[in-house]
């Protein structure tokens, strides 16, 4: 059961296959974990790990993951980003192919934000993303969620500090994607593939915004997962993806060790 | 301005580009033509010619197209897929990628029956399809559109021979894609991208029964044309999918 350390951060990551390195944020708001992967409309891991590095991690101070860390009032979504970028440098990997769900949408425009020439190509599946309609909706489910479990198992940090956070993460930057601007989406040229949803704390109109801004993307079937039969399609959709922008050398090494 | 001939059958086809062959099938009934690109959605001579050695042709004996052949009643779909088949012959071309408009979604069916083989990968964009409560839908649409105008210019050729072509082509497989069966759908390996439309002659109910029957099918946002903004997402998925499926050699 590995673990990456950097300071006072200790991240539990699981790795999966061999390959073109394949980031994979699970989806479950701030309780975003491995485990969860299980529940989701299909796992990276069985999907990809036939012609993928697929590497996943438990998000810092998630419950019922393993992964603990400064809580980091000031910058919470960066830090949570110094995680990933961390743990792609702890294993050596330069260039790498993200996927995320929900929480992992707002995480990867963050990531193409502060490590946008390390990303080749990245997946937003059925991505959070700011619903002016319900303005408090992610601050309330964490709010009620995930602070006082943390609470309850870091005596060092308060409710107090739980709000402070949130309505940072949340309340500061309440629009679009939380994380990058709509100037940054419409000049960001890496491909894209984006699975929309339209559950409250997932909303369409903000993943196609997205997908309709960033010149190189491209959206699945909608819906793709009101039905078993339609994820499928939706998987191969993403895996034509990742290979078909899977950089060339390491396409060729997959393709030789298949001969 | 070149053409392929064979026997009594003349096809006229363009190129553009270089690299992995893509066979593009114009949509536009019994009347596609090369020409008719213009009018598509997009243009895939454009789209894909940076990437791809694309190649169209008209329609045997299409009105308003250049390839003429002859009206073969007893085997109409196999016909024009000779005709695809025996281009690619004459192109010296093995193996290739097929992109196909409305009719293109049976022919290419049916290429992939008879040359499952040398078809990489297929993109049907909004596919002809049966649809039960139209079924005489593509017979009166050609009986009106295609026949008369083709027996104008081929004295040979009469609307009781244009009746017997288009009730082989169009009433005595009544059913599904016209081509192939739905077993051989469910048993076809090739990659397979299906870009659904929803006008009486494209049924989404066909479209989308073939992309959840083929075990290698994906299928795009759907609608994607109804808007000009969506074309271009459905066009990056026709390109990704189309390197992803790329032999590698062709790739280096």
């Amino acid at each position: 059961m590995p673990f990456y350390e950097k300071g006072e951060a200790r991240i539990h990551y699981e790795e999966a296959g061999s390959g073109f390195p394949l980031l994979v944020i699970p989806g479950g708001g701030l309780n975003s974990t491995i485990a969860g992967l299980a529940t989701h409309p299909f796992n990276p891991f069985d999907e990809f790990k036939g012609e993928f590095r697929v590497i996943a991690a438990d998000l810092r101070n998630a419950k019922g993951g393993q992964s603990t860390g400064p809580f980091e009032v000031d910058r919470p979504w960066d830090a949570y980003t110094d995680d990933h970028i961390g743990l792609m440098d702890h294993l050596g990997i330069r260039d790498f192919m993200v996927l995320g769900f929900c929480i992992g949408g707002p995480f990867i425009w963050n990531l193409l934000k502060r490590a946008g020439d390390r990303v080749v190509a990245a997946v937003p599946a059925q991505p959070s993303g700011y619903r002016p309609e319900m303005p408090d909706l992610s601050y309330n489910n964490n709010m009620k969620g995930w602070g006082p479990e943390l609470c309850a198992r870091r005596p060092g940090i308060t409710m107090a500090m739980v709000d402070a956070f949130l309505t940072n993460m949340y309340r500061a930057r309440a629009d679009f994607v939380y994380t990058v601007t709509r100037d940054f989406v419409r000049n960001c040229q890496t491909p894209i593939l984006v699975l929309p949803d339209d559950v409250p704390g997932h909303p369409y109109a903000v993943a196609m915004e997205t997908v309709h801004l960033a010149p190189n993307a491209q959206v699945s079937l909608y819906p793709w997962k009101d039905t078993p039969d339609k994820i499928p399609l939706a998987v191969r959709h993403i895996r034509s993806f990742l290979r078909a922008y899977r950089p060339v050398a390491a396409a060729q090494s997959m393709a030789a060790a298949a001969q | 301005m070149p053409f392929y001939e064979k026997g009594d059958v003349r096809i006229h086809y363009q190129e553009a580009g270089s690299g992995f062959p893509l066979l593009v099938i114009p949509g536009g009934g019994l009347n596609s033509t090369v020409a008719g690109l213009a009018n598509h959605p997009f243009n895939p001579l454009d789209e894909f010619k940076g990437e791809h050695r694309v190649i169209a042709a008209d329609l045997r004996n299409a009105n308003g197209g250049q390839s003429t052949g002859p009206l073969e009643i007893d085997r109409p779909w196999d016909a024009y897929t000779d005709d695809h088949i025996g281009l690619m012959d004459h192109l010296g071309i093995s193996e290739f990628m097929v992109l196909g408009f409305c009719i293109g979604g049976p022919f290419i069916w049916n290429l992939l029956k008879r040359a499952r083989g040398r078809v990489a990968a297929a993109v049907l964009a909004q596919p002809s399809g049966f649809r039960p409560e139209m079924p005489d839908l593509f017979y009166q649409n050609n009986i009106k559109g295609w026949g008369p105008a083709l027996c104008e210019r081929r004295p040979e050729i009469t609307m009781a021979t244009v009746d017997a072509f288009l009730g082989k082509m169009y009433r005595a497989n009544a059913d599904f894609v016209f081509t192939v069966t739905r077993d051989f759908v469910r048993d076809c390996r090739t990659p397979i991208l299906v870009l659904p439309d929803d006008v009486p002659a494209h049924p989404y109910a066909v479209a989308m029964e073939s992309a959840l029957l083929a075990p290698n099918a994906q299928v795009s946002l759907y609608p994607w044309k109804d808007t000009t903004d969506k074309i271009p997402l459905a066009v990056r998925h026709i390109r990704t999918f189309l390197k992803a499926y790329r032999p590698a050699t062709a790739t280096r």
